[in-house]
């Protein structure tokens, strides 16, 4: 398939939630007929009805459903889709997934199945990498399957990249399987939680060592590259701020930048896709250490999170050129253009003052800030439930600005209009996030957060704010608000209907 | 009108007084606009606008980019304790138990490893004490909110 043309006439998003929904409108946008697949406990989500087609996955687990590739392959070909986008998560970075679909005749958006593998082990992506010259972090790969051999290498490789350290899983991602070690008593506890959590999430308990370079910033490079001999990047994105391991604050540019280094990170990138015939649209992360040295951390073989921060300054649109690239099309971008800055933040349905624990409930309300220069990725609206069936990230919030000092000023407007009732969110944690001095300067690190709230965060309330609250609570009972509500939402209020009053009847 | 919310620190008595379409309490006045939002002026005179929602007891209160749970005390409802019972954050499956029913432990001690969306949460005593009882072995599932142990704080 590769070098040839191949066309695409009926895309099929094999996701859910805010990446299906970004798909799914990238496919109206082009005029391609799409196809969603859910299961049943997504039966009334938004995605569905972006789509020109909808059909039910049999099964109760997301094994049975978003995870069951002889299904999904079967749907696609009774539903007549010749594409499948995975999106990111679920099924993304199967290597095995990527070829059934090529077997199948299908054309996968994304890169070959041997590129998904070479980086998805990220072993082998560390091996790969240091043959194309691409910089990595000094550490150790642990081979051993078997948990007391690979104890024992753990403990004998750590002496040797030494402490503080990091074990991370082999094939993992998104903090799964991961554990900084500050100590030689905590290795060997850490170690079986690494495993355990690795076994747990991907089946697979290999894990490796890399020395832990504190102060470091986490810099990512978005590349895109076609069958037409066209691999090219498109600048960095700065996703340093983190909550476990998990991003929840990216911008573009990084703050830091230099125009000298910009193109140092992105040729490597470049090299590191092109070490592994990459196709489509990429990520190659790195960590930036303070002394201006960058080490290949990992490559992500789909779409990003974060991939919006990098539309909104290249104006790009990324999804856009994925299906232009997997129907075999060069891509339509010229040179690297950067424009403005960007800056993400995750919405997660969790309790930011409890650890960031995780948070169900209904959207009572749910409003989204609107104005200038503000983008919304979700999959959810007002009147859903948040369960804890899929992962907790409600939205994406991106807001544009001229400069960096603008895109901060415009994300505490929007964040202080967002809006949430019902379910616990980290809203107010990101907005006080954004008076940070580390933020406001730029010289954020990996180790920012942590660094900021050593003992966790708090929110911190004015009184007087905090009397208007009450005040509003008791009004709200008094003025029997919640019995209105209660009726609005079943439909004994709201605007008449004209047909009732008129007594029209269909047909 | 007189109510309670419930507050880490106990019970908050709020009274507010209506006059006309005005409620007050003491330098505040706000009054319910036509959408259901409050609309609030300050002593200072300044304006601010409140989205409020009833979940179960609790108002959720927005206002000022802040959000506010405050759960109303119903009238004759006695004020319960859970009593030293740790309960489960979210729903998950109990991964590892740390401590046996009778063990002494310290502040700050795992008793209970619990996983939940495919990370591993940490149940950890908030105070010295005993452990009474352990309510789950390894590999239970649990629902949000069940006790899992109950300690007997010293």
């Amino acid at each position: 398939m590769r070098g040839g043309v191949s066309m695409v006439r009926k895309v099929l998003v094999a996701n859910r939630g805010e990446i299906a929904c970004r798909i799914l409108r990238a496919c109206n946008e082009a005029g391609l007929p799409s196809v969603a697949i859910y299961a049943e406990n997504d039966a009334s989500s938004m995605f569905i009805e972006l789509a020109d087609e909808a059909v039910l996955l049999t099964g109760d687990t997301i094994g049975e459903t978003y995870l069951d590739q002889e299904q999904i392959l079967a749907i696609a070909k009774s539903t007549g889709a010749d594409a499948i986008h995975p999106g990111f998560g679920f099924l993304s970075e199967r290597a095995d997934f990527a070829r059934a679909v090529g077997n199948a005749g299908l054309q996968w958006v994304g890169p070959s199945p041997e590129a998904i593998e070479q980086m998805g082990d990220k072993m082998t992506a560390r091996i790969t990498m240091r043959a194309a010259g691409v910089p990595v972090i000094p550490g150790e790969e642990i081979e051993h399957e078997d948990e007391a051999d690979a104890l024992a290498a753990i403990e004998a490789a750590s002496h040797r990249v030494g402490y503080p350290l990091l074990l991370k899983a082999s094939s993992g991602g998104g903090g799964k399987g991961m554990r900084a070690v500050h100590a030689p008593e905590d290795l060997i506890e850490s170690a079986k939680g690494a495993r355990r959590e690795a076994i747990a999430a991907f089946g697979d308990g290999r894990v490796y060592l890399e020395r832990l370079l504190t102060g470091s910033k986490h810099v990512e490079i978005q590349v895109l590259a076609d069958r037409h001999g066209r691999t090219i990047h498109l600048g960095e994105r700065e996703c340093s701020v983190q909550r476990r391991h998990q991003k929840v604050f990216e911008e573009a540019p990084c703050a830091t930048m230099t125009s000298e280094l910009r193109e140092a990170m992105g040729q490597a990138a470049v090299a590191a896709a092109e070490a592994v015939d990459y196709e489509g649209a990429g990520t190659v992360e790195f960590l930036l250490a303070p002394t201006g040295e960058f080490f290949f951390l990992e490559m992500n073989t789909r779409i990003q999170v974060e991939h919006p921060v990098t539309e909104l300054v290249t104006g790009v649109d990324l999804v856009r050129e994925q299906l232009r690239i997997a129907a075999g099309e060069p891509m339509s971008c010229g040179p690297l253009m950067m424009r403005g800055h960007a800056i993400e933040v995750r919405l997660y349905a969790e309790d930011a003052a409890n650890n960031f624990l995780p948070a169900i409930g209904p959207l009572a309300v749910f409003r989204p800030p609107e104005g200038p220069g503000v983008r919304l990725d979700t999959g959810v609206r007002e009147g859903d439930e948040v369960t804890p069936n899929y992962d907790p990230m409600l939205a994406k919030l991106i807001v544009w600005a001229p400069s960096r000092h603008e895109a901060l000023q415009r994300m505490r407007r929007a964040l202080d209009e967002f809006v949430v009732l019902g379910t616990t969110t980290n809203i107010r944690f990101l907005r006080e996030l954004c008076d940070e001095h580390e933020v406001i300067t730029g010289a954020t690190d990996t180790t920012t957060i942590d660094r900021i709230w050593p003992n966790g965060w708090q929110p911190t309330v004015p009184r007087a704010v905090e009397d208007m609250a009450l005040m509003a609570a008791a009004v709200a009972e008094s003025a029997g608000l919640h019995r209105k509500q209660s009726m609005a939402s079943t439909g004994g209020q709201g605007p008449p209907s004209p047909f009732e009053t008129i007594g029209r009847r269909f047909p | 009108m007189h109510h309670q919310f419930r507050s880490p620190e106990g019970p908050i008595e709020v009274t507010v007084a209506k006059q006309g379409d005005e409620w007050s309490l003491g330098g505040l006045s706000t009054t319910v606009m036509a959408d259901g939002r409050l609309r609030i002026v300050g002593s200072d005179g300044g304006i601010s606008f409140g989205h409020v929602a009833k979940v179960g007891d609790v108002w959720w209160v927005h206002t000022q980019g802040h959000t506010f749970k405050l759960e109303r005390i119903e009238p004759g409802a006695t004020d319960t304790d859970d009593g030293g019972g740790l309960t489960a954050p979210m729903p998950g499956k109990v991964l590892d138990v740390l401590v046996a029913a009778g063990e002494v432990v310290s502040a700050g001690t795992t008793l209970m490893v619990l996983e939940a969306m495919k990370m591993e949460h940490r149940i950890v005593a908030a105070s010295d004490g005993v452990v009474m009882a352990v309510h789950f072995a390894a590999g239970d599932q649990v629902e949000q909110g069940v006790a899992l142990l109950t300690l007997d704080e010293s």
